[in-house]
């Protein structure tokens, strides 16, 4: 690492790896948010999502010899932590349809606007019942901004494929939300 | 298409891949529709600052779970070899060293009070780890129960969030080690 400047993602994994066990926290602390609105909107509650960032962030330590490009680490830990969130969603469902309610409503009566805040709430309680793929595209496109060319980069998967699963979406959530639009 | 599917237009609208001024007339108020859809897409940032501090506790945890059984059988050659050599001499208090580690990216300075230093903010020091917010020490102790705390800017009692932790009766937390 040159004096001065910021240490890579693969200077710390590899000092972890070497021994420097506490480095590990700097990555925690460099990608822990970025992710968090992520596990937030996939499980519908802000307690579960931070079980899950918690849980991804321990099981990549567990296995970080087995991150092959260290450089790249961000992309291989949002695998597991989207495993993670996959897996608890199987686990979890209706407890998380009622948590995300609570949890959007609460964040509204702080915005105001109630047409706002019944809008949110409603769209939160449809996005729960889409597939967890379903679910995933929608999130990652209209939550966190990114390309469809993003997403199948970072999912390993095809732009034709993304699309079928978003526009699946779409039509699921007019069915849903009818009365909302 | 049935009557539940948007039209594959308003879809591409939905993705951003067109505008409303690209739709037909007849679509638009379609269009308008979906688009009030995605009005409720909440994108509030979520922060989780406690994640940092609950992965390295639990990390560290683990390592005191696992420390012990490592040690062990050293222990029980060095104590087999202290028995054989000196088999007269009383046995000394077991010793373990210890790696107190606490995460503060704020602070100016941590250290250590409790039972093993006479709670005194002064006398065990924690060193930062470069830039990282991770603040170490590591001491030797007897076996045994200890009770501490770490001491942050000199005036901030803080308990160990990676231990148990008891009430010292006067209002604060302690935290527990048992050896």
């Amino acid at each position: 690492m040159r004096p001065g400047s910021q240490a890579t993602d693969g200077d710390i994994v590899r000092a972890v790896l070497a021994g420097d066990r506490e480095r590990y926290a700097q990555l925690v602390e460099r990608y822990r948010d970025r992710y968090a609105r992520y596990a937030t909107r996939m499980l519908g509650s802000v307690d579960a999502a931070e079980d899950a960032v918690q849980d991804a962030f321990v099981r990549a330590y567990d296995q970080l010899a087995q991150c092959k490009e260290p450089d790249k680490f961000v992309g291989w830990f949002f695998l597991i932590l989207r495993n993670r969130c996959f897996a608890e969603r199987r686990r979890n469902r209706t407890s998380a349809s009622l948590e995300a309610a609570n949890d959007v409503a609460a964040v509204d009566r702080a915005d105001g606007g109630a047409e706002t805040a019944e809008r949110r709430r409603a769209l939160q309680l449809a996005l729960l019942e889409l597939t967890a793929d379903q679910r995933e595209v929608f999130v990652l496109k209209h939550v966190e901004g990114l390309s469809y060319g993003e997403i199948a980069e970072r999912l390993s998967t095809s732009i034709p494929s993304l699309k079928m699963r978003m526009h699946r979406a779409y039509d699921k959530l007019r069915e849903q939300l009818r009365d909302h639009t | 298409m049935s009557g539940h599917e948007l039209h594959p237009l308003v879809k591409q609208l939905l993705d951003g891949e067109i505008t409303r001024a690209d739709l037909p007339a007849e679509l638009r108020a379609e269009g308008e529709a979906a688009l009030r859809l995605l009005a409720g897409v909440d994108r509030t940032d979520v922060s989780m600052p406690a994640v940092t501090w609950r992965v390295m506790a639990k990390l560290e945890r683990r390592r005191r779970r696992f420390l012990p059984w490592l040690l062990a059988p050293a222990l029980a050659i060095a104590a087999a070899l202290v028995i054989w050599l000196v088999p007269r001499t009383p046995a000394p208090a077991s010793l373990v060293t210890v790696r107190f580690v606490l995460v503060a990216p704020d602070a100016k300075q941590v250290s250590l009070a409790g039972t093993f230093n006479q709670w005194d903010p002064q006398a065990t020091p924690l060193v930062r780890a470069g830039a990282t917010g991770v603040w170490t020490a590591t001491l030797t102790l007897p076996a045994g129960q200890h009770q501490y705390a770490f001491v942050v800017d000199g005036a901030r009692w803080v308990p160990d969030p990676g231990a148990p932790a008891i009430d010292d009766g006067f209002g604060r937390r302690n935290s527990v080690l048992t050896l």
